[in-house]
């Protein structure tokens, strides 16, 4: 959608019907830095020094790819479930590459869940990092739109 | 226990400003997380905090027990969210299965014993 985090939109107006399954978006460019890994290895938002990316720098990759990609989560969207696989460390400095795409669509119990995937490489290509969110969307059917 | 000893006890207080912090390096600035009005007039009657800040401590946890800054190839994490989190919550972290089993089974809980966030996770 963008290439820039701050002009994307804050919440996604994207509508569980618009969703396109397995279409690729990115990849979006996030740095790690220093401070962003610092920041996150021990209470949020206290530095720390680190060389290699904590665990937790990988949901926030997911979190900006997701605002990059499709404006954020919808204003009423409920995370459920997450998961990561980590295939290799990604060192502080690295520029890291961030695809996503719907995995999938379907409703269950009469409501909407979007499973959106995500894959994050270093510089050269090599997988740091896959993992999915599953999002209750607010708009799709049994949902009132603009929850 | 494991051969890797005690899993920690890792809890984190969540405060607006950790919260304010989360949105600024992830770019969600739902207004679910920093905004108290429009918070307050949801469904969850004020701020909640995003959902990774309540796994944070198992996170946390993880790298403590391993003796590592990044999690090894082949761990995988699976994430449950059950309730919100909200500013003031002191959540913490405990194993809820055995520190051998694989997966292991661990669960993230407030204070007031609510368990927020469930996990199970393999980690080589």
């Amino acid at each position: 959608m963008t290439d820039a985090i701050d002009d994307a939109p804050a919440l996604s107006a994207i509508t569980y019907d618009e969703l396109v399954v397995g279409k690729r978006i990115g990849p979006f460019e996030e740095r790690v830095t220093a401070d962003l890994a610092g920041r996150l290895a021990g209470p949020i938002g206290e530095p720390r020094t680190v060389a290699a990316a904590p665990p937790a720098v990988f949901p926030v990759l997911f979190l900006r790819a997701l605002r990059r990609g499709l404006g954020g989560i919808p204003a009423g969207g409920i995370l459920a479930k997450q998961e990561l696989e980590f295939h290799a460390p990604l060192a502080v400095g690295t520029t890291a590459q961030v695809t996503m795409w719907i995995g999938a669509k379907e409703v269950r119990r009469e409501r909407p869940f979007v499973t959106v995937e995500f894959d994050v490489r270093d510089a050269h290509g090599v997988q740091a990092v896959s993992g999915r969110k599953v999002i209750v969307w607010p708009t799709g059917p049994g949902q009132e739109a603009g929850r | 226990m494991s051969a890797r000893g005690e899993f920690p006890n890792v809890s984190e207080t969540v405060t607006q400003a950790s919260i304010d912090a989360y949105a600024e390096l992830s770019g969600d600035f739902n207004p679910l997380h920093v905004d108290p009005v429009a918070a307050a007039a949801s469904e969850f009657g004020g701020i909640i905090a995003h959902g990774p800040i309540a796994l944070h401590a198992f996170l946390r946890a993880a790298t403590d027990w391993l003796g590592v800054e990044a999690l090894p190839p082949g761990s995988r994490v699976a994430v449950t969210y059950r309730a919100p989190t909200r500013p003031g919550d002191t959540i913490g972290c405990a194993l809820t299965g055995a520190a051998d089993a694989d997966p292991l089974e661990a669960a993230c809980v407030s204070q007031d014993g609510t368990t927020v966030v469930t996990v199970r996770a393999t980690l080589p």
